[in-house]
């Protein structure tokens, strides 16, 4: 039999909180006569669960109660202000006193400091159990890439590019699936969006700066972040897949919103009205088919996202008609009244779906 | 998803730093490699210090402005109480506009003006000339405008809407004379023609970054680039317009621009 894979530092997280749930739940079930463990079963239990915590602190550091918890979560904060400061740092730096190197000084600091950053942060990774201070260095790794490429092009007057944003994107989703940092995902996602609707505006002959004031362009990249996930499974990262979808639908549904009311920033050559009816009516239909979509399939992101979606383009709608016409009071009760019709419909949603798997899976 | 062993990863950061920079600096070797079909000698006109408030911050590189004009139909000519320097170029009729891929039309309705407001940037080559024709018929023109004026204020002495257009009428010959930028975008070429293809032979693409918004003189635009450090010292020792003669002066190669957009 095949040994099975080592876990994640996530993945033993859950592990260690599942066992306390099990334990706070199986001492409830004591106290209300429900069921009791022998002796022996308890003992084999505890022993198993004990060696597991043993491992998972020894190995990744995890956190064993909610005072730990805490803890970790000022520990992420302090990680992230941390790395945002050095990166500044580094930039300041450059900044200061760039002017008195040469230029092949300046390049060959500019690539060591990427080379260094970067092993530094693989230097961290096998050292660092708690994983803080490689996310840290890895913030920093690829800040001083992105540095080493647009100080290049200062440097030389390369004419800027949206090519660079590749290598950019190659580096953060490295850097992100190594040190499972979902904010250098994040970046990796936004360097891709960039590039995709750059590219896709360059395709209708629009200068890849400006493609962006042609919403649409994000549609292609939505649709690719959205399904990403569902053909790369990415069980041992189990917080990575929500991301991908939730920027997925954010370039969904911000250009709709736009479109549904500026048509002018439209492709598409028909009347202004028409074409920001029909995209308020888009935006209603695909949001409630993404309510419905991750109901069903266990993503409460998506829900909440489609959720989110829905109530600003309804309220935008209520705004439009009823601002000007009605009292103050009528408005917001008539938007308080809705807020409540939502909680009803969305009660008799959960009550009809089941939520098999957690939005980690595909 | 596989996790990747430390040693592949390792050697995918580096593979990947190394190739990003080989190809960013192979690019700039390639590009300086060749003979540039001109060379131009930039004085302080053409190429701009930032204001002094700005070099005195924590900043030790030195960028210039690329002062870039046109030749506008109303180039010369009082409108609205000021002189205008610069509008649209002579040159950019319909015909030009087509020819850059914008679409042109007829139409002259409102739904369909709109159209053509909806337009955005296309890519461009632009074509420069420094200290050439263009120059001279501004200086022509801001001699010909400053004699005239002047001439009517001696006709109507005693009027001070005379005398300040004459005044205003010399500062401007003074200024094309002494300070204004002589490097004129005199054409502009789809920038899909400068690969190698129908429109002509390959040519290198140029060093200057994009131009950025357009100065405060209507007709007139700046781009920004990075000055060699070792005349860093001396620039930031002369005062604002001093001698043009003196400046330090650069080579600059055909230029890649962008933001050719119809606006009208």
């Amino acid at each position: 039999m095949p040994e099975a894979p080592a876990p994640s530092r996530t993945e033993a997280q859950e592990r260690v909180d599942g066992i306390h749930s099990f334990r706070d739940e199986l001492a409830r079930l004591a106290d209300e006569g429900i069921l009791r463990l022998d002796a022996a079963q308890q003992a084999a239990v505890h022993y198993h669960h004990e060696h597991l915590l043993a491992e998972f602190a020894a190995l990744f550091d995890v956190d064993r109660d909610s005072r730990a918890k805490q803890l970790s979560l000022g520990m992420r904060v302090a990680s992230f202000l941390g790395a945002l400061a050095l990166a500044a740092s580094v930039f300041f730096l450059f900044y200061q006193f760039w002017g008195h190197f040469a230029e092949t000084a300046q390049v060959g600091i500019l690539i060591a400091s990427s080379f260094a950053s970067f092993g530094l942060t693989m230097w961290l990774q096998r050292r660092d159990a708690t994983g803080y201070f490689t996310k840290l260095a890895a913030l920093v790794a690829f800040a001083c890439f992105v540095l080493n490429i647009t100080m290049l092009g200062q440097i030389f007057n390369i004419t800027p590019s949206d090519k660079a944003l590749l290598p950019w994107a190659a580096m953060a989703f490295l850097l992100a699936y190594t040190c499972d940092l979902r904010l250098l995902l994040a970046a990796g996602i936004c360097c891709v969006i960039a590039y995709v609707q750059a590219r896709v505006g360059t395709w209708h002959g629009v200068y890849w700066l400006h493609a962006g004031e042609r919403p649409e362009n994000f549609f292609p990249v939505a649709a690719l972040l959205f399904v990403f996930p569902l053909l790369v499974a990415h069980r041992r990262f189990p917080g990575f897949a929500p991301i991908y979808r939730v920027f997925g639908l954010l370039c969904l549904f911000l250009p709709m919103l736009i479109l549904s009311h500026w048509a002018y920033g439209s492709y598409i050559d028909l009347d202004a009205d028409l074409i920001e009816g029909g995209y308020q009516v888009a935006g209603f239909v695909a949001s409630a088919l993404v309510i419905w979509l991750g109901a069903r399939r266990g993503w409460p992101v998506t829900v909440n996202t489609g959720i989110v979606f829905f109530v600003i383009f309804l309220y935008t709608k209520f705004y439009q008609w009823w601002w000007e016409i009605m009292p103050k009071y009528l408005f917001f009760l008539v938007v308080g009244l809705t807020a409540v019709l939502i909680l009803l419909i969305l009660k008799r949603l959960r009550q009809t779906f089941h939520a098999p798997a957690g939005e980690g899976g595909p | 998803m596989k996790t990747w062993s430390r040693g592949r990863t390792l050697g995918a950061g580096i593979g990947l730093i190394v190739l990003t920079n080989a190809i960013a600096l192979g690019g700039v070797w390639w590009n300086r490699s060749s003979t540039p079909e001109s060379a131009l000698t930039l004085s302080e006109r053409e190429l701009g210090l930032p204001w002094r408030s700005l070099r005195l911050m924590e900043n030790s590189g030195l960028a210039l402005n690329l002062n870039v004009r046109v030749a506008g139909r109303q180039a010369g000519e009082f409108a609205g109480g000021q002189m205008v320097n610069g509008g649209t170029p002579e040159w950019l009729d319909a015909a030009k506009m087509a020819a850059l891929g914008f679409p042109v039309d007829t139409a002259r309705a409102d739904g369909e003006r709109q159209q053509h407001a909806r337009e955005l940037p296309r890519e461009v080559i632009l074509v420069m000339e420094l200290a050439g024709p263009a120059w001279q018929r501004a200086l022509e023109k801001a001699r010909e405008s400053a004699g005239r004026h002047a001439a009517a204020a001696a006709v109507n002495v005693g009027s001070k809407q005379f005398a300040d257009r004459a005044k205003q009428a010399n500062d401007e010959l003074a200024r094309e004379e002494n300070s204004n930028s002589r490097l004129f975008v005199i054409d502009a070429a789809a920038a899909s023609c400068y690969s190698a293809g129908p429109c002509g032979p390959p040519r290198t693409v140029g060093e200057m970054a994009r131009p950025k918004r357009p100065a405060s003189s209507p007709g007139s635009a700046t781009a920004r680039f990075t000055y060699p450090t070792r005349y860093a010292d001396h620039l930031n020792l002369l005062p604002p317009l001093a001698n043009p003669a003196a400046a330090a002066s650069a080579s600059a190669r055909n230029f890649s621009s962008a933001g050719a957009s119809n606006r009208g």
